[in-house]
């Protein structure tokens, strides 16, 4: 069975496997240096252990385990408040209409405003998957156990979500939003700028940018092409976003462009459509396919069941679930539609 | 004989016709008569002091006494930038740096300003095709430097100018087609003209308010900021020998630099030298060789007046003038006049002949 569960220090190996194995990726979040996301685990373990400091950015990071080989195939992570107490970089998309009555004349200008708007909103992030599994029930669990999550504990998030997707780069790595602007700020491709994001934060490579907004007609024609366009690659986590009811709105990476996902934590899907419940065995396997979550903050398991339909609040689903939430009969669980 | 003065209504046609021959470049004076006769009558109420100094526009003619006509102009401008906004780009530096990237680069940025706001451009300056050569230009130039040293309090203590910056044959200036046009759908040449025609401020509006960081510009348009035209080159060495620099800011359309000096620092102002004048009555006899000229100029705001006279005519404390050049200059025996160099020689003949005055006066006597 496919498992979602908190990331624990046992899992580095694997979890450093699949942050090696998908490429550059200035957002992710996700570092590939063992010291960094060892750090990251710490912070995650402390995190599902819950803080004492109402104040202090929880940021959750889950993994996918196939419960047949007990290997970790994904990785996902929730960021309480995005830049956990330092600015969160964005460009915002905008227009200015240069015009004049005098002359009789209009233009409308695109421009890029560095912001910070985002700061301190709930933030889906550090989302790797086998590629295998692209596209999978187990694709979908890994991605929507964190709204299991968010409506389980809906007091430690913010009313907004956002979720940053990969901009566009080549087959040879080059990200063209990155050469037409990044670059000139720092004199290094987007590959080594990337593995300092990852090393020291995002916030300080952001920093180094320019503070002045940017105008849109003198980028490359190649950059100007990829603004807020996802990477190939990302359709599906984009379209699984989608459906969970996000949308993209005027911000963009600062790196590469691509889009800033947003959607109102109480509108999302998963959240909507989830109901609490008591858990109850059901003999067969027939049912309606269905996300199922529980086990509390710390020892939070979610995973793929079938389930009985019921009339009552009763969650009647095979006894090999129950084995895999950690969880006996009568013990308080979630559910929410495949 | 050359004498400048004020610009007259009668001006009108030689100045059209000198608009007309200099065709486009030449932004604050276009071949347009209805606009011409708004400069000239600027122009008279400047030197009649019937506007406020700061709104003067000092427009002076060089004018053949033989041919009674205007064949050059040259004006200053009190203050630019009062009754609208008077926009360049400044030329500045953005560092990033990080020393745990080991990132230290400059990054040359293009900040739009209205600095120059409330200082005084010497502007406009046309001769005609007949008139070239000779010293013409340099006394239509330096006439200027003559009349801000006179009337200081009329102006600022900076003066600056303008210069034309690079552009093609077929009036393509690479920096507009790269940024102005990326903003305003409009040949340069149009916006120039446009420009000429009192329309500089509406263009300037709409252009980008934001730095803009050269590297995103292409090569072609970072290789012309901060250059002049080819024609103009002469006009930036001239300057340059007067003391003019490079301020750092450039024309928001085309990248031409702008050249500024302390009026109390140009070399015209610091090598003049005040005489008095004495009437010669015998017929100017020149010496052997070949004569340094030296600019003249009475102290009237109103009936300002430059010509060159022979630097030999020019002795410890006095001037001497035939007739015919004092009247010229509306002076008399006894007024004081004041002088300075027409040509960078190297050495001013006003102090050199001070110079040799003190050992040789008496084998000149």
């Amino acid at each position: 069975m496919w498992l979602v569960r908190p990331a624990q220090p046992g899992d580095l190996k694997a979890i450093l496997e699949l942050a090696g194995g998908v490429g550059p990726r200035m957002s992710s979040t996700l570092p590939r240096k063992d010291e960094a996301l060892a750090e990251k685990i710490e912070q995650s373990v402390r995190a599902f252990e819950g803080s004492q400091d109402p104040d202090e950015t929880l940021r959750f990071l889950f993994v996918l385990e196939d419960t047949d080989t007990g290997a970790v195939r994904g990785v996902a992570g929730i960021d309480s408040r995005a830049g956990h107490g330092q600015p969160f970089y964005n460009y915002r998309q905008d227009a200015l209409i240069h015009a004049s009555h005098e002359l009789g004349v209009s233009r409308r200008v695109d421009v890029l405003y560095p912001s910070h708007a985002l700061t301190d909103h709930t933030l889906l992030c550090a989302f790797t998957i086998d590629p295998e599994l692209r596209g999978t029930d187990a694709f979908e669990l890994l991605s929507r156990a964190r709204m299991m999550f968010i409506a389980s504990h809906r007091h430690l998030f913010t009313d907004q979500i956002v979720v940053e997707i990969q901009g566009v780069q080549t087959d040879t790595g080059e990200v063209p939003f990155w050469d037409s602007l990044g670059r000139h700020f720092f004199n290094m491709d987007f590959e080594t700028a990337d593995q300092y994001s990852g090393a020291l934060s995002k916030t300080f490579i952001a920093e180094l940018m320019p503070p002045n907004p940017i105008y849109v007609t003198l980028l490359s024609p190649e950059a100007q092409a990829a603004l807020g366009q996802a990477h190939e690659k990302t359709r599906p986590t984009y379209e699984l976003l989608q459906r969970e009811g996000f949308s993209a709105g005027a911000y963009l990476d600062i790196f590469d462009a691509g889009p800033v996902l947003e959607a109102r934590t109480d509108h999302l899907k998963t959240i909507v459509s989830s109901l609490a419940g008591t858990l109850h065995g059901n003999p067969s396997e027939d049912g309606e396919p269905c996300l199922i979550s529980g086990g509390g903050q710390g020892k939070f398991r979610c995973t793929v069941t079938s389930m009985a339909e019921t009339l009552t609040r009763d969650i009647k689903v095979p006894v090999k679930t129950w084995h895999c939430l950690g969880l006996d009969s009568g013990e308080q669980v979630r559910v929410s539609p495949l | 004989m050359l004498v400048i003065r004020p610009l007259q209504e009668n001006d009108l046609e030689a100045l059209y016709a000198m608009a007309q021959s200099a065709g486009k470049g030449l932004t604050t004076l276009p071949a347009d008569r209805d606009l011409l006769r708004r400069k000239i009558r600027h122009a008279r109420e400047t030197f009649d002091q019937r506007c406020a100094p700061e709104a003067g526009l000092h427009l002076f003619a060089l004018e053949d006494t033989e041919l009674e006509q205007c064949v050059g102009i040259s004006g200053i401008q009190a203050r630019v930038g009062l009754d609208e906004v008077f926009y360049n780009y400044r030329l500045s530096v953005t560092v990033n740096a990080s020393r745990e990237l080991g990132v230290h680069v400059r990054t040359p940025t293009l900040h739009l300003s209205n600095d120059m706001t409330d200082t005084s451009e010497i502007c406009s300056l046309l001769l005609s095709d007949s008139h070239r050569g000779g010293g013409n230009g340099l006394l239509l130039s330096r006439c200027r430097f003559m009349f801000l040293d006179h009337f200081r309090k009329h102006f600022s203590e900076k003066v600056f100018a303008e210069m034309r910056g690079v552009s093609d044959k077929e009036g393509r200036s690479p920096l507009w087609d790269a940024l102005g046009r990326q903003f305003f759908d409009m040949d340069f040449t149009e916006a120039d003209v446009l420009s000429g025609l009192g329309n500089k401020s509406f263009i300037a509006e709409l252009m980008p308010k934001f730095p803009i960081y050269l590297p995103m510009l292409p090569d072609e348009a970072r290789a012309v900021i901060g250059r002049v035209h080819d024609n103009t080159a002469p006009a930036l060495k001239m300057l340059q020998a007067e003391g003019f620099n490079f301020n750092g800011m450039v024309d928001i359309f085309d990248g031409g630099p702008v050249v500024e000096a302390f009026i109390h620092n140009v070399r015209t102002v610091r090598d003049s030298a005040d005489r008095i004048v004495m009437i010669r009555s015998k017929p100017y006899v020149p010496e052997q060789g070949r004569q340094e000229e030296v600019m003249v100029c009475n102290g009237s705001f109103r009936n300002f007046r430059v010509t060159t006279v022979p630097a030999d005519c020019v002795s410890i404390d006095t001037i001497s003038l035939s007739a015919s050049v004092a009247k010229a200059l509306e002076v008399e025996a006894g007024d004081r006049v004041r002088l300075a160099p027409l040509k960078d020689t190297g050495q001013n003949p006003i102090n050199h002949y001070r110079n040799t005055n003190h050992v040789g006066r008496s084998s000149r006597a």
